[in-house]
Parts: C-alpha cells; sequence; structure tokens
C-alpha cells in the first residue's frame, strides 16, 4: 500500500516539479547536487513550505491539496523531522527536548516517555539530563531522531543525516535506521548526496536536478538503466559514450549501435565505423543521436580475442594509466578506434598481471548489459 | 535627600517597563521574524528619539497635547485628560523616548534565534504561543533582559524631555535628575551630591545585575 504520494510544480522562488511515492516501511532517497531542491522538498512535506502547486497524500490523509485549498500545518502534521544539524534547544536537557514533542500527551507522562524514547536510541539518564552542547554530535544526532520518533510520526524525514557524523557514528545510524525500518512501518524519506550512502540503503531512489524529478526507482534500477545522460552523470556512472542508433537489425530483438567519439573532430581522420548489436526496444528512431552506458560488472580484460560469443563485443585498447590500491587496481583503458573515448574499470586478481602503461589488451563488453538514452530532442 | 524625587523616578522607571515591555516584545519579535516593503522606514522611526535632542523630542510633545493643540483640546473635552505638567504626560515622554533602547535589543535578540530552532519547534506540533514559551522567550531572554535595563537606569537619568513635558512641579513631577539640578541651582551641593551617588549606584548595581544574570543564563544553556 503506498502510504506517501507527493506531487509539486512551481516555478517561484526556487523550481520545483516532479511526483513520487513511497511504502510504508520503505526508504525513499532524494540525492541530487547541492541545490537540487532535495531540502525545499522536505520542506514541502513538513509543511514548512507551501508550493505554488502540490498534492501531498500520507496514509490516504490529504496534507496539501492546492487544487482543493488544503494545507495541514506542521503541527496539524504528524511528521518526524530530523535536521540537518538535528536543530536541538540549546537552553534544553536533551530529555526535555524529547518531551518538546509529547504535546500530546498529559504533562505529567512526558518526562518518563522522553527518557524512553532516549532509552530506544540508547542514551543513559544521564546523558538524557545534559544540554545538547555537552553532548557529542552522534548523540545529539540521536536526540534529534528520538525527539522526532516522540511524535509518533507518519511520515520521517532525515535531511542529510549522516552529512556530520564520523565513520563510526554512521555506521550506528545505519542499524538504527534499518531498526527503525523495520518496527516503524511508515514511509521514511531521506535526502543525501551520498550515492553509495543511498545505494547501501534505501528501497527508492528518486533523482533531483535543478528542483526536477529526473527519475525515480529501485537504485539497482536506476544506476543500471539512467533515463538520461544527466542521471548518469549525477549516479556517477563513469563508462559513458556517445553513439548514433543505426536501426533495428531484422531479428524484432536487436539493433545497430555506432559507437561515435565524444566530442566529433571534423579534422580527425575518418576511422573505422565501431559497429555493434544490442537489445533494441524499438523506440530510438533511425539516426537519432545517443548516449550510452555500461555496468563495470559487464566488462571484462583480457590479453587476446576472446573466442566468438553471442552477446559480447570485443573492443581492442590501450593501457592509458592504472593505479593499485591494495588488492584492487583503478584502470583507465584508451579504445583505440575512437579518440578521447576509454573505459575505466577496477581490475582485481591474475587480470593485474597485464597491466602496464602502453600495453595493448582487449575489453569484452556484455552488449545485452549495455543501456542506451536518447540524446536531448533536436528542436 | 528629595525622597518623593526618587520614589517618582522609580514609579516612572516602572510603569514605562511596564508599558514598553510587552509591546516591544511583541513588534520586536514580529520585525525580528518578517519581511515587508519599508521596514527599513520603520526602523528609523523607531530609532529616531534615539538621535533627537531630548528637548527637541519633549518640545514637540508639548505642542502636540498642550491645552492650546487640537489634540490636547479633543482630550481635555472628550477624554477629560491631560497630558502635559502631570505623570501621565511624563510617562507618555518616557514610552516614547525609550522606543529604541528597548526595540532594539528586543529586535536583535530575536533575529539571532536560528529559524530552524523555529521550525522545529513547529514539526514537534508546539503551536505558535507554546513555541514561543518554551522556545523564543527563553533564548531572546538575555536580550530582553538587557533592554529591560537599558530603558529603567535610561529612565531614572531622563531630563530634557521629563523637563519639557512635565515642568519641574515637585511631588509630581520632579524626577530625581530634575531634582539634582535644582539643588545645584540652590547651591545646596550636599543634597545633590547625595541624589547623585544614589543615581551612580542604581546605575552600576543594574548594569551589574543583568551581566550576572545573563552570564548564569549562558552558563546554564550548556
Amino acid at each position: 500500500m503506498t502510504a506517501l504520494e507527493a506531487s509539486f510544480e512551481q516555478i517561484n522562488p526556487i523550481h520545483l516539479s516532479g511526483h513520487f511515492s513511497c511504502n510504508a516501511g520503505e526508504l525513499l532517497a532524494l540525492v541530487g547536487p547541492s541545490g537540487s531542491g532535495k531540502t525545499s522538498i522536505l520542506r514541502v512535506l513538513a509543511g514548512l513550505m507551501k508550493p505554488a502547486r502540490g498534492r501531498v497524500v500520507v496514509d490516504g490523509q490529504i496534507w496539501l491539496d492546492t487544487s482543493q485549498g488544503i494545507f495541514l500545518t506542521p503541527q496539524q502534521r504528524r511528521v518526524g523531522f530530523v535536521f540537518q544539524n538535528y536543530a536541538l534547544m540549546p537552553h534544553l536537557s536533551a530529555a526535555d527536548n524529547v518531551a518538546l514533542a509529547l504535546q500530546h500527551m498529559p504533562k505529567s507522562d512526558r518526562a518518563i516517555e522522553a527518557l524512553a524514547w532516549l532509552d530506544r536510541v540508547r542514551l543513559t539518564e544521564q546523558e538524557a539530563r545534559r544540554k545538547p552542547a555537552n553532548l557529542s554530535g552522534g548523540q545529539q544526532q540521536r536526540v534529534a531522531v528520538a525527539r522526532a520518533l516522540a511524535r509518533r510520526p507518519e511520515l520521517l524525514l532525515l535531511d542529510e543525516p549522516f552529512s556530520a557524523v564520523d565513520q563510526m557514528n554512521r555506521t550506528a545510524l545505519y542499524s538504527l535506521l534499518a531498526d527503525l525500518r523495520a518496527d516503524l512501518k511508515i514511509p521514511i524519506v531521506l535526502v543525501t548526496h551520498d550515492l553509495n550512502e543511498a545505494r547501501l540503503l534505501c528501497d527508492k531512489l528518486v533523482v533531483l536536478d535543478a528542483g526536477k524529478v529526473l527519475q525515480d526507482g529501485a537504485p539497482l534500477d536506476v544506476y543500471h538503466r539512467p533515463r538520461n545522460a544527466r542521471v548518469a552523470d549525477l549516479m556517477g556512472i563513469q563508462n559513458r559514450f556517445s553513439g548514433v542508433w543505426a536501426g533495428p537489425s531484422g531479428n524484432g530483438r536487436t539493433g545497430f549501435l555506432h559507437w561515435t567519439a565524444h566530442h566529433e573532430d571534423a579534422d580527425a581522420p575518418e576511422s573505422k565505423p565501431i559497429v555493434f548489436e544490442v537489445p533494441d526496444k524499438g523506440k530510438i528512431p533511425l539516426g537519432f543521436p545517443v548516449s550510452w552506458v555500461v555496468h563495470p560488472d559487464a566488462l571484462r580484460l583480457r590479453t587476446e580475442r576472446a573466442l566468438a560469443d553471442v552477446n559480447v563485443f570485443s573492443v581492442p585498447v590501450e593501457v592509458v594509466s592504472h593505479r593499485d590500491l591494495g588488492e584492487l587496481s583503478l584502470v583507465e583503458l584508451a579504445v583505440q578506434a575512437l579518440e578521447s573515448t576509454t573505459f575505466r574499470m577496477v581490475v582485481s586478481g591474475s587480470q593485474r598481471l597485464a597491466l602496464g602503461e602502453g600495453r595493448r589488451l582487449m575489453v569484452d563488453l556484455q552488449t545485452d548489459q549495455v543501456h542506451i538514452m536518447p540524446k536531448k530532442k533536436q528542436a | 535627600m528629595n525622597w518623593p524625587a526618587f520614589s517618582l523616578s522609580i514609579q516612572l522607571a516602572i510603569c514605562t517597563l511596564a508599558v514598553l515591555l510587552p509591546l516591544a516584545v511583541w513588534l520586536g519579535r514580529g520585525l525580528a521574524r518578517s519581511r515587508f516593503r519599508g521596514k527599513a522606514a520603520v526602523e528609523a522611526i523607531i530609532l529616531l528619539p534615539l538621535v533627537l535632542p531630548p528637548t527637541v523630542l519633549g518640545y514637540y510633545l508639548l505642542v502636540a497635547l498642550g491645552a492650546g493643540s487640537p489634540m490636547g483640546q479633543w482630550l481635555a473635552d472628550a477624554v477629560g485628560v491631560s497630558l502635559t505638567f502631570n505623570f501621565a504626560g511624563l510617562l507618555l515622554a518616557s514610552v516614547i523616548f525609550n522606543i529604541p533602547f528597548m526595540f532594539q535589543p528586543i529586535q536583535r535578540a530575536f533575529e539571532s534565534i536560528p529559524a530552524e530552532l523555529i521550525e522545529a519547534a513547529q514539526v514537534s506540533g508546539l503551536s505558535g504561543w507554546q513555541a514561543f514559551k518554551a522556545v523564543e522567550l527563553p533564548l531572546a531572554w538575555p536580550g530582553v533582559l538587557s533592554a529591560m535595563v537599558l530603558t529603567f537606569v535610561h529612565t531614572l537619568g531622563e531630563f530634557g524631555v521629563v523637563l519639557m513635558i512635565g515642568g519641574n512641579i515637585p511631588g509630581e513631577t520632579q524626577t530625581l535628575a530634575i531634582a539634582i539640578y535644582d539643588s545645584v541651582q540652590t547651591f545646596d551641593m550636599q543634597s545633590a551630591n547625595l541624589m547623585a551617588l544614589v543615581l551612580v549606584f542604581f546605575a552600576s548595581f543594574a548594569v551589574a545585575a543583568s551581566l550576572a544574570l545573563s552570564a548564569r543564563y549562558r552558563s546554564r544553556s550548556t
């Protein structure tokens, strides 16, 4: 059951547009570069900001619907918000900070309940009596989480929860989040610019750029099949190339991809075109320029050409550079037939023995793992 | 020692505070949290009494409220109140004169509260009034306190504006500062001395107390 549905459309003062949803017990990550509107969207969900047009439905309850003139204030929404810098009240003890969010309880019960919440995030009674300034960063964050949960929210929002904590607290926070997700059964939305974190933790990714939702889906889906070149860039996909769609092959399943250099140089000598067969979904018109990506898992380095195999295309390359990092090496391989076109790969084990600057090798490319995105429509 | 003058000055200071404090907290907080066209103009008007010579301010108040003015006449006929040469007039002058001393520190104090804390209070479910009581006022308190001390001591020392609108009626509008001037005029240096010392003592005590209180407040919040 979809527990959170959000859509918004606005030009001023910040551009926002898009739509996403999240199920109960799911963790959704809003990712994007700074200034992409991630925090603004959290504020819209919390009721701290009202978009020009929008709709937010949580657990069947309409929190915002500009077309019907519905706008619930933050006080009317049961929402837990963990601010980036925690926003703890400096003049109140940790326990009193949590008690603030217990307005729905009789005054006499608040102190005990606040201690119980702090206990759940593993803060002792002695620590609960301290002011935020006398707690470590990780402890402050746990107080902020306890305060957000104490309101018994129907939606939990976390703004860059990992940005200000060290690695040890980070790991602790990962496990806390995992526990919460299992216990709470409410949608959790978190904002992050760390893609690894998002991939590690989330059930759903929403990629934002300049206030616009570019793509949403399961992390692996977004990573393997970015909707366009911008998403591929934002996801940090390095093996992204250019090409031209050369039309279907005739068998109904595959088509031809004409691989081109990133920046076609008119003066460059005409090189032999690289064309290979890839899956065809029949969506791209003939001759249309495309971007394409291939996941590192679908690349393999060899010293000689492999036996012909379906779904494998061998590309002659030359080692440009390699950096050895412990058990692994990061390699940059220039495609011999194309100007300024390189593969980036991580190799390990015996494959590393072949590495040496200038060595000529082969890269086997799993063609069924190639994902093609049409370039921006020509005007 | 002119006890009636001393007592009048204290009464005037307390009444000025009582009138200005709620007003300044309400408007200062509003100004701190809002942006509108003409905000700079409003802030300039608030600062005006600070840069005007007190006698000029007193003069205009006298002209505006005196029995010969339309406003003074209307007040006398319709409401039956006179605002010159009595305590009510003194209080009005004192309130106007102290506006910048009260508003400025209070507005700054509310401005210095991070917006995030107020938003955190909202998402925690606190109503505007609850957030004001539990979060904003405690955080703005050092600023409010110093505004109160400043205004209190400043009222005790007022001379020009009080003399203009209140005159120098012993027991009714003669404040401590005016009494000192009077004593000097009549070569009663001994009582002038004593009253001056009382003012010095009061001012020092008030400043020391406010510093100590805000220091204690800060140490409590860390």
